[in-house]
């Protein structure tokens, strides 16, 4: 087996939309960028994975088969919703880690713009004999989510306000995010109702862009300078919700998935003290809640606890640095928003994230999350390949 | 394949191919198919630490498919990719997360309800929304395209009334083939109804393991043509070729040592040029191929029933079939090496070419 290492990234801006760009534009612009990022041609590309999610967002089949990439090369397309950007890296990594290609491009596209409201495409993702007509969206998921993780735990709306306030600020240092706004907790409380106890700044905004990487195999690196792929893990759950509350295994804000995923990844990547061994998280949290769910089950700290430990953020920096980016608050572009997480991560590794770079990054971990919160992916990046 | 790898068996195989069946919705279907995959497994559910899927949300008329099928997949709790893909992708996808040390079995599922979507309308939606959907290009349209481009590039077209029955008695003889009515497009000249895909609906599974059981998977190729029609080469099939070319050297095989040959083609004239991109038939006699020659789609091809992403793994499965010597009344006799492909949106932009060999 091949050790992998990502080795070029590209991204383009995210923006409520790209007029001025075709899919085929979006996609070469971030692929360009990874490529030369890289030090290689698209010729030295032995296979390129594409990610798209729901083409309905996009009000266009297929749009990743218009940018296709060094033609004659083998291209496939992943869709696995919310986790489609880093599902897409994973299926890259298996090629080179069984051998079959020294030199993968991944690429993710989110075209969303182009829908009038996106909260319509996702009332379809649900069933449509029994869910359809009832008003699931993904905000009212989040909904349901956030009152449950504020029964069981003392979660107040202060805390959703404060994650995303300090999503927002930390947006603010990255150049290539959607929003660069100046809000406070106090401006996320004021902001308007969407579905109780979710606000409108709290939620994530509609964007579009994309994002690529070349992955490389150990013994093709060469000078370049790798960050290396120490551990990847996906999960996926059942889909009904009303399955998941009572069961015995774990609750519905439990995120089983996620901790399937995290207690995998880290094994592979020899992380034992996920709080202590990880500096920077890359989260896929499209609302606070999510963000919430995902620290016990990221093992940094017990359900109980989640509330104290969103106050500990603001007060010890001994703890990891939560979305630097402004994660999802700062930019969701669907598709491609869990190959980000791993794209930013990876700038943390390299030292390269600009103004948003954290001081002393040796590891990070992003996370994927899609569905009915039911995929879940972590995927952890080092400085170093794990033997 | 490199010696250092896992190999990468097929323990069983399942294929369903119905039509509009009022008593089982989408996710029932896969939940049979899949089940029955597993039960013909003989080893449950054991070892099972991946499902690749591959299914298209226009298809499925979901705006995320796989959220609501994945389960009925076998997915619960367990790692899950969704290619929306051609099932051979995907059942590629699974042979390498095996190789990568990945998986120990994978199921691999691929399906596609044609009674539930207007084909053609989707068909449409694939070529663009600024020049190709106004101008109401459909794939069947780039089918008979090719076909034209073939006639006049030479293609024989003798025995195409000879390959017409041909590959309509090997439908009938197929025990997993569509019974009922299913549907059916409009041709386009040159194109003939009897040319066209039955539209039905069909899953497809197999388990895959690397614990040496059924056929072994000894070669693949995988590989892509442009998106726009224009730039297409399109009296060949060059990205099938290339990646049949791949498939049979990484097995060791020429494709005249073929027994069996399950070509995923859209119409008659798609997998007349398939078995010449292949090399099972020489350029131009493609049409003669699947008149005379019993080794190339003994299940009757796109005649047996026909939806896109399934056909590719549906291909496989029948493959499999027959080095079981399990194909029934159109069992190939002593197979023992065989390929499937499978072919992808949009028309044929993408192939995958897989070489199985018998125990």
């Amino acid at each position: 087996m091949s050790g992998v290492a990502i080795v070029g990234v590209g991204q383009t801006t995210y923006r409520r939309s790209h007029p001025d760009m075709s899919s085929r534009e979006l996609i070469w612009a971030a692929s360009k960028e990874a490529l030369d990022d890289a030090g290689l041609s698209i010729r030295d590309i032995d296979v390129v994975i594409a990610g798209v999610a729901p083409d309905a967002l996009a009000g266009e089949a297929s749009v990743e088969r218009s940018g296709i990439m060094g033609i004659g090369k083998p291209y496939v397309r992943v869709n696995t919703g919310g986790v489609t950007g880093s599902s897409t890296f994973f299926a890259g990594a298996s090629y080179i880690k069984a051998g079959r290609a020294k030199a993968v491009l991944v690429f993710a596209l989110e075209r969303m713009g182009q829908a009038t409201t996106s909260q319509q495409v996702f009332n379809t993702i649900f069933d449509p004999v029994y869910e359809k007509d009832f008003p699931l969206t993904t905000i009212t998921m989040a909904a349901l989510r956030a009152s449950m993780l504020m029964r069981l735990y003392g979660y107040t709306e202060q805390h959703w306000a404060r994650i995303a306030s300090r999503s927002y600020q930390n947006a603010r240092r990255n150049p290539l995010a959607h929003l660069h706004l100046d809000v406070s907790p106090e401006d996320v409380l004021k902001s308007p109702l969407l579905a109780w106890p979710i606000h409108r700044y709290e939620a994530c905004p509609m964007s579009e862009g994309a994002c690529a990487m070349v992955l490389m195999a150990k013994d093709s690196i060469g000078a370049r300078k790798p960050v290396w792929v120490q551990g990847y893990a996906s999960t996926s759950d059942s889909y009904a919700m009303g399955d998941r509350i009572h069961r015995p295994e774990a609750t519905l804000v439990d995120l089983l998935s996620l901790r399937l995923s995290a207690e995998k990844a880290y094994k592979e990547a020899g992380v034992t003290n996920p709080v202590k061994e990880i500096r920077v998280v890359e989260l896929y949290s499209a609302f606070s809640s999510a963000e919430a769910m995902a620290y016990p089950a990221l093992g940094l700290c017990k359900a109980e606890e989640g509330p104290r430990f969103v106050e500990r953020q603001f007060t010890d920096p001994s703890l990891p640095a939560f979305n630097p980016s402004g994660g999802p608050q700062g930019a969701n572009p669907v598709s491609a928003t869990a190959m980000v997480r791993i794209a930013e991560c990876a700038l943390q590794v390299r030292g390269t994230a600009g103004d948003r770079q954290v001081d002393g990054v040796e590891r990070a971990v992003a996370t994927g999350q899609g569905g009915a919160t039911q995929f879940s992916t972590v995927c952890v990046l080092g400085k170093n390949p794990v033997h | 394949m490199a010696t250092h790898k896992p190999q990468v068996f097929i323990d069983s195989a399942a294929l369903e191919i119905s039509w509009r069946d009022e008593r089982r919705n989408l996710s029932e279907l896969i939940f049979d198919t899949v089940r029955r995959a597993i039960d013909e497994g003989g080893a449950g559910m054991t070892g099972i630490n991946s499902v690749v899927l591959a299914a298209h949300d226009l298809v499925d008329g979901r705006s995320l498919s796989s959220m609501v099928t994945a389960p009925a997949a076998g997915a619960y709790l367990r790692d899950e990719i969704r290619y929306g893909d051609d099932g051979a992708a995907a059942f590629a996808a699974a042979v390498v997360r095996i190789e990568a040390g990945e998986a120990e079995r994978s199921i691999v599922a691929a399906w596609g309800r044609a009674s539930e979507h207007d084909v053609d309308s989707v068909s449409r939606a694939l070529f663009g929304p600024l020049f190709g959907t106004p101008l109401g290009l459909e794939e069947l349209h780039v089918s008979a395209m090719r076909a034209q481009s073939w006639i006049q590039a030479g293609g024989q077209c003798d025995a195409r009334a000879e390959a017409v029955a041909r590959r309509r008695d090997a439908a009938r003889a197929n025990p997993r083939a569509l019974r009922g009515a299913g549907s059916a497009s409009q041709p386009s000249y040159p194109l003939a109804p009897d040319d066209l895909p039955r539209w039905a609906d069909v899953v497809a599974a197999v388990i895959i393991s690397s614990r040496p059981g059924g056929p072994r998977v000894t070669g693949m190729g995988q590989s892509s043509e442009p998106f726009a029609i224009g730039d297409r080469e399109l009296a060949a099939m060059p990205g099938l070729a290339r990646a049949a070319q791949q498939a049979l050297a990484e097995a060791n095989v020429a494709a005249g040592n073929l027994d069996v040959v399950e070509i995923d083609g859209l119409t008659l004239f798609d997998e007349a040029l398939a078995a010449e991109a292949i090399g099972v038939a020489a350029k131009g006699e493609g049409l003669n191929t699947l008149a005379r020659d019993r080794r190339v789609n003994p299940s009757g091809g796109s005649a047996a029933g026909y939806c896109a992403p399934a056909m590719g793994l549906a291909r496989i499965v029948e493959a499999t079939l027959h080095l079981q010597g399990r194909a029934g009344t159109n069992q190939v006799a002593g197979a023992r090496r065989a390929m499937a492909t499978g072919s992808s949106i949009v028309a044929a932009q993408t192939h995958t070419a897989i070489v199985l060999e018998g125990i």
